[in-house]
């Protein structure tokens, strides 16, 4: 609760007429071997970006390791039947190129940008990875080692420890619970796994390949049918996991860093994916809340209180389910001070309706900052990704604008009833359990587990 | 691109581009915390929070909610040498934003419950960004003290929390007066816009800002290095050891400078960079080893091109820096070859270009263009130098590198600093490696 008078602004200039948001004509393709294209040009510079995704990850083969898609998409990257390691590195560098690859929950993807003079070269290097990593002995056990400390090192940073918990309370059984491997997991790891994982997942037919830059699309097209053309390989086998229970109630969980002279606060609850129809609401609802820096918990917690530096919420979407998180790293002595403005705020947005001013700044900045993913060849290749990877309708970057703008006091009412689950909020905390457990104690029965995640009560 | 000065001293530049129908907004002041006031640790990156709290017309909370409710975001920063406020906005709230920017750099209008509120905030800042991570804030608050003599290079650029309590009001509108006047800063306006357009809002919103008299600037000159320097700091969280050697750099814009530019593209340029590959990939003693120049475009005074290293605890300090010795020695003595100089310039250029389209984390479009534009007007008067600064490093030859590496990449010319956990991973009974 504000306990300032806001004042208002004297002699502020009025907006110009808009200019009209036209985003670039996508060319969609399918190679002859099933590989899904998308291509939209972009001459900003002379480069191009580039993903090449499979619609695996992590999630997919929990059963088998946590982690073990991010592992095998580390690996790739270090040989091929044609070239080492080092080879790759240097070629990367003599066309000008950056590559990387990796795993989230529900893909893996190689992503890769160079200057566009090159893009041949560069695509045969991505061609190369999907098809004829080599996963070379010396290199598996050298990354398996370095993924060892990483796993040690995540442990040491609260950021980490939270999110870690938070996805644990919220997924249980479900393999989104699990967001990095035990040190035991990565020493159990075998080269012969990661081939596997390799051998399913890098499949035209699982693949999405996206390019936005400097070329012209339908010479692009043919580059990449030349390329990629004569990849086959099929669908993998997928079982969707049980759907995770929600949990019922508020409940606190603290995780005990000794000492912490932070304390590092997560709350989330079950929310949507990406392609709910009330995506946008949750969106916008969000944005208000915590998603903006004018939001409300922004002003509240930090430019009323000060008792923080970066609150902050957010809708997380991954494929099957999603989850709304709050976040804020404040000051020992203010964590009950903290958690109380956070409810306040989450259940004053599910009691009294947004005002209507405020419900078109919102709706401003929310249509403001999605176009300028237009301006920027990765911001448009990230807008184009999680449409395709979303199977988001082909104008839903034409049609957002409008479907914000749509909406709605009443809609944002029965939003944040429906999702900004305040009565059941998994509440965590990370920091000394001597300067916070009795205050984070009063938000709900509370447990506490150490940094390796042993429960200490 | 065009650039004008006002009549008070302003300088514009602005760089017209429609592909888009956004425009990004900076305004750079030359000050950054280098040269802040003794005594007042951290106070001009506290002070940079205090320009978001208020000005003559737009109060409290105003400026972030008109850029916000614009349909635009906004931040600032300070580092060494200057610090900017930044917009990007859909094109119809230029004018919007300009009045915004000539507002507080008319008048700030803050008070003690401001000062205090932006205080708890910075606080916290330290405490998530440094004294609450693994890590945190090395080595770029823990080399300064131990690598340079002169208080202007050496101090904590965060702040000492005694000195941010002690900083008040009376020192928040003096910097402003000393420092946030019209003939120190520049205005840049980048996007969709006419260049005649840009230059004319411009004069509308900000020629009556009087001048100032020209701020005084502190002196930042280091006295000569004789010896390597070395200083140790605790880590409370990691348990992995950690250093980093810095070497003090050449002055900005010699040829020798555009050499050590690419020299440090050779040892830090990513997985191809020689200290990863032979410390990381190679060796295998690190966990991690990076680093290079640190905003190569954005400082103007001493400086160190700084490797960062994260190594395994049964490698011992001294055996990690003479593997980290032999990657220096090796190119001091052979050199570069020429396929790896030509790799090195392609990546370059290529980065260069990234470097002009791109934002912070992809949300401010032209953020580097903004960058270099503001840093070459503030620091050379030259914004044009965004069009010919590529020339010198694609000129550089092996002979000029190689010449580099060994003038400046000397003991005495380097500081090392240790950040040693206070927790250890290894088992009591591990013994120490040599390295190979």
């Amino acid at each position: 609760m504000a306990t300032r008078a806001v004042e208002v602004a004297n002699g502020v200039p009025g907006l110009a007429p808009e200019r009209a948001v036209t985003w670039p004509k996508r060319t969609k393709a399918r190679l002859s071997n099933g590989l899904e294209v998308i291509l939209a040009e972009a001459h900003s510079i002379p480069k191009f970006h580039g993903e090449l995704f499979f619609r695996s990850g992590n999630a997919a083969v929990n059963h088998r390791a946590p982690g073990l898609a991010e592992m095998t998409a580390t690996v790739v990257r270090t040989g091929t039947t044609k070239r080492a390691s080092r080879q790759i590195e240097e070629d990367l560098r003599r066309i000008g190129a950056d590559l990387s690859s990796g795993a989230g929950a529900d893909t893996s993807a190689i992503s890769f940008a160079g200057l566009s003079e090159f893009a041949e070269p560069l695509l045969a290097l991505v061609n190369e990875l999907a098809r004829e990593a080599a996963f070379p002995d010396a290199e598996f056990d050298r990354e398996r080692r370095q993924k060892l400390e990483e796993v040690k090192l995540e442990r040491t940073q609260p950021g980490f420890l939270a999110s870690e918990r938070l996805r644990k309370v919220l997924f249980g059984a479900h393999p989104y619970a699990q967001v990095s491997p035990s040190e035991a997991q990565v020493a159990a790891y075998k080269r012969e796994d990661l081939n596997a994982v390799y051998r399913e997942f890098y499949t035209p037919e699982n693949g999405l390949l996206l390019l936005v830059g400097d070329f012209e699309a339908q010479e692009m097209l043919n580059t990449a049918e030349k390329i990629f053309g004569a990849w086959a390989g099929n669908k993998p086998h997928s079982n969707a996991a049980a759907a995770p229970a929600n949990p019922r109630g508020r409940r606190v969980h603290l995780v005990h860093v000794p000492g912490a002279v932070q304390a590092q606060i997560l709350a989330g609850c079950h929310a949507i994916t990406r392609k709910h129809p009330d995506w946008v609401k949750l969106g916008l609802t969000n944005s208000l809340y915590g998603g903006a820096f004018n939001s409300r918990l922004v002003m509240n917690i930090r430019e009323d209180k000060g008792y923080t530096y970066s609150p902050r919420s957010g809708v997380n979407a991954l494929r099957q389910h999603g989850y709304f998180s709050v976040s804020a790293a404040v000051r020992n002595d203010v964590v009950a001070a903290s958690l109380t403005e956070i409810f306040y705020e989450m259940d004053k947005l599910r009691s009294v309706p947004v005002p209507e001013p405020e419900l078109a700044d919102a709706q401003n900045y929310l249509s403001g900052v999605f176009s300028m993913g237009l301006a920027t060849q990765d911001g448009l290749l990230s807008q184009l990704s999680t449409v395709a990877l979303n199977e988001l309708p082909d104008d839903y970057l034409e049609t957002y604008r409008q479907k914000v703008r749509a909406l709605t006091p009443e809609d944002l009412l029965a939003t944040a009833r429906k999702y900004l689950d305040s009565a059941n909020m998994q509440i965590i905390v990370v920091g000394d359990r001597a300067q916070i457990e009795s205050q984070a104690s009063l938000f709900g029965e509370i447990e506490i587990y150490d940094a390796q995640g042993a429960r200490l009560s | 691109m065009e650039s004008t000065k006002l009549a008070n001293g302003l300088s514009v530049v602005v760089a017209p581009d429609t592909t888009a129908p956004v425009v990004t907004v900076g305004v750079y002041y030359k000050i950054g915390f280098r040269l802040e006031p003794q005594g007042r640790s951290g106070f001009a990156h506290l002070f940079e929070h205090m320009m978001f709290q208020g000005s003559a017309n737009a109060p409290k909370m105003q400026h972030i909610k008109l850029v916000n409710s614009s349909g635009g975001v906004l931040n600032g920063s300070t580092s060494y040498d200057v610090t900017n406020y930044y917009e990007a906005v859909p094109s119809n709230a230029l004018e919007r934003v300009l009045w915004l920017e000539a507002d507080r750099m008319r008048a700030l209008k803050v008070d003690d419950e401001n000062l205090k509120n932006q205080r708890d905030v910075v606080k916290e800042e330290v405490r998530v960004n440094v004294m609450n991570q693994p890590y945190g804030g090395f080595p770029w608050l823990d080399m300064p003290p131990v690598a340079f003599r002169n208080w202007a290079n050496a101090h904590n650029f965060y702040g000492d929390f005694a000195d941010l309590d002690a900083a008040d009001l009376a020192d928040v509108q003096a910097f402003f007066k000393t420092y946030y006047v019209p003939n120190n800063a520049v205005l840049l306006i980048l996007g969709d816009m006419k260049a005649e357009e840009g230059i004319a809002l411009a004069k509308k919103h900000f020629g009556e800002i009087p001048a100032g008299a020209p701020p005084p600037f502190g002196d930042p000159t280091e006295p000569e290095q004789a010896e390597e320097r070395r200083g140790s700091v605790e880590e409370k969280f990691g348990t992995l050891p950690a250093m980093a050697i810095g070497y003090v750099m050449p002055k900005r814009r010699t040829a020798d400078w555009c050499a050590m530019a690419m020299l440090d593209q050779a040892l830090h340029g990513g997985r191809a960079g020689r200290l990863h590959r032979e410390l990381v990939l190679e060796k295998q003693i690190a966990v991690e080893a990076g680093g290079g120049i640190d905003d190569l475009f954005g400082y103007n005074g001493p400086t160190q091109m700084t490797t960062r290293i994260l190594h395994k605890p049964e490698y011992s300090s001294e055996a990690t820096l003479q593997a980290f010795n032999a990657v220096i020695r090796e190119v001091q003595e052979n050199g570069i070859s020429a396929d790896e100089l030509e790799q090195l310039k392609v990546k370059w250029r290529s980065d260069y270009y990234a470097t002009l389209e791109g934002g912070r984390g992809g949300y401010m479009p032209k953020y580097g263009l903004m960058h270099l534009l503001a840093c070459f007007t503030l620091f050379d008067n030259e914004p044009q130098m965004v069009n010919t600064i590529l020339d010198g490093f694609l000129a550089v030859t092996r002979e000029e590198i190689q010449a580099v590496a060994k003038k400046y990449l000397r003991n005495a010319n380097r500081a090392i600093v240790l950040r040693t956990p206070v927790k250890t991973g290894l088992p009591a009974d591990a013994g120490a490696k040599e390295a190979a």
